[in-house]
């Protein structure tokens, strides 16, 4: 496995060079190079045979987590080995954490980023599915043309497709993951479910809850990964969870076998159907009560 | 095709012109002639054989390219051990008996330098944990696990 030829790579230093790089090379057969942990195995695959790249590591703008009046913004190029340690997401978007220190291995969080995971949407990828158990807001750029910008704002659930399929267009960069403040009594969390550890999920399951004062669900959103389709709410379940409390273990149960049964699942080598439907059901569970002590400060 | 990168690799600085297409671990190992830098699992990321630092932090050579590398400060198997003097966790992989055909050793150390560095007293499960990009094939793990132990305490 060796990549085809490369004709063109610029490293950009700061958002708008990388915007008008797109500029001048074109979008077509131009690539963003985020920490490459996935796109280079596309890249030497030969599953992708960019002629240009833009390497987004240096632009500063990218990076980190930021917390301000109007929630919390997650740089796209903020790496996994920074999003697992991060203690701002704790509580409410914890599922975060917990996807970010779980995917692959060291070498692997030391380079890629949530944003590279986001905008390739492979089948197996846990941060797409918690994006959309946390209701995210991504938030993209492409040059207007006359050396500014335009952006845009997509929701979680317009931004993610099919696998590998997404509505960024091909000249656009995602800037950040946009999360509103978090409410009280908010917790989430997320675990996944592969053949040997840290492996890619098989299954992974996402969920998020809001409590009322008395520690009752009045909101809640689960989200499903490793599925053929993409990353898929479970609405059903969603509604079924509302008005459950922690110690409803039968109330929480019924809700993630409702999750099991309204998903689509893919039978292959890893999992058969039915697999795949006590992955939900039984993983779903155990998540579902770590976010709900979470959500009550536990 | 090609760019000038310019980059430090173990103390020694470098301008090389390279192929933008040419990764990482195989400038390292064609241009640079640092054989150290093992390729596992031909260049698909899994095996963690090619890991080396860049910039201080343990990444997989198969999975970057050279010219990302431009301005940058790598670190090789060959940078580990200064005027022949053995690190201390090279040494415990010596005394434990942590290696056999030694093919994975020097991805192993690399990673194991790093993780050691941000954690100075990992349990057994922390260790294993952090090995998960590192395949071996002949020693099963336990006397890496033991090496590694080993170096954290003499470190500590």
């Amino acid at each position: 496995m060796y990549p085809a030829v490369i004709e063109d790579y610029v490293a950009p230093r700061t958002l708008n060079e990388a915007l008008q790089a797109f500029g001048q090379f074109g979008a077509a057969e131009t690539l963003c190079i985020a920490g490459g942990m996935s796109l280079m195995q596309a890249v030497k695959s030969r599953l992708v045979r960019p002629k240009r790249l833009i390497d987004l590591q240096h632009v500063a703008d990218l990076k980190g987590v930021r917390t301000g009046s109007d929630g919390i913004s997650i740089g796209a190029m903020t790496r996994y080995v920074d999003l697992a340690a991060e203690t701002k997401l704790h509580g409410a978007y914890q599922a975060l954490n917990d996807a970010a220190i779980h995917v692959g291995d060291r070498q692997v969080r030391n380079r890629g980023t949530i944003g590279g995971s986001l905008c390739w949407n492979f089948l197996a990828a846990c941060c797409p599915p918690v994006t959309l158990a946390l209701g995210a807001t991504l938030e993209l750029a492409r040059t207007d043309g006359r050396g500014g910008r335009q952006t845009r704002s997509l929701a979680a659930e317009s931004f993610l497709k099919a696998p590998l399929e997404t509505a960024r267009a091909p000249d656009e960069i995602l800037l950040a993951i946009k999360l509103p403040s978090p409410p009280k009594n908010a917790g989430s969390a997320y675990q996944k479910w592969g053949l040997v550890t840290d492996a890619l999920p098989v299954i992974g399951v996402a969920v998020y809850v809001e409590l009322d004062a008395s520690g009752t669900c009045q909101n809640a959103r689960i989200a499903i990964g490793g599925l053929a389709s993409g990353p898929r709410r479970a609405a059903t379940a969603e509604n079924a969870l509302v008005g459950a409390r922690a110690t409803d273990s039968d109330k929480i149960a019924a809700a993630l076998a409702r999750a099991s049964q309204e998903i689509q699942v893919q039978a292959d080598l890893w999992a058969d159907q039915e697999y795949r439907r006590f992955l939900i059901r039984d993983l779903g569970q155990q998540v579902a009560k770590i976010a709900f002590q979470r959500a009550q400060g536990g | 095709m090609g760019k000038n990168i310019a980059l430090s690799v173990n103390g020694e600085r470098f301008e090389e012109q390279v192929p933008i297409r040419m990764l990482l671990a195989d400038f390292l190992r064609d241009q640079l002639a640092l054989t150290g830098t093992h390729i596992g699992c031909t260049y698909e990321g899994v095996c963690g054989a090619c890991t080396v630092h860049v910039d201080g932090e343990a990444v997989k050579s198969c999975l970057m390219l050279a010219v990302q590398c431009d301005g940058r400060s790598v670190t090789t198997i060959e940078g580990l051990a200064k005027n022949g003097q053995l690190t201390a966790l090279q040494q415990a992989f010596n005394d434990h008996h942590a290696l056999q055909c030694g093919f994975c050793t020097a991805g192993i150390l690399m990673n194991a330098t790093e993780f050691l560095a941000k954690n100075k007293n990992p349990s057994e499960d922390d260790i294993r944990q952090a090995l998960v990009g590192n395949l071996c094939r002949c020693t099963g793990y336990s006397h890496i696990v033991e090496a590694i132990k080993d170096a954290a305490a003499k470190m500590r």
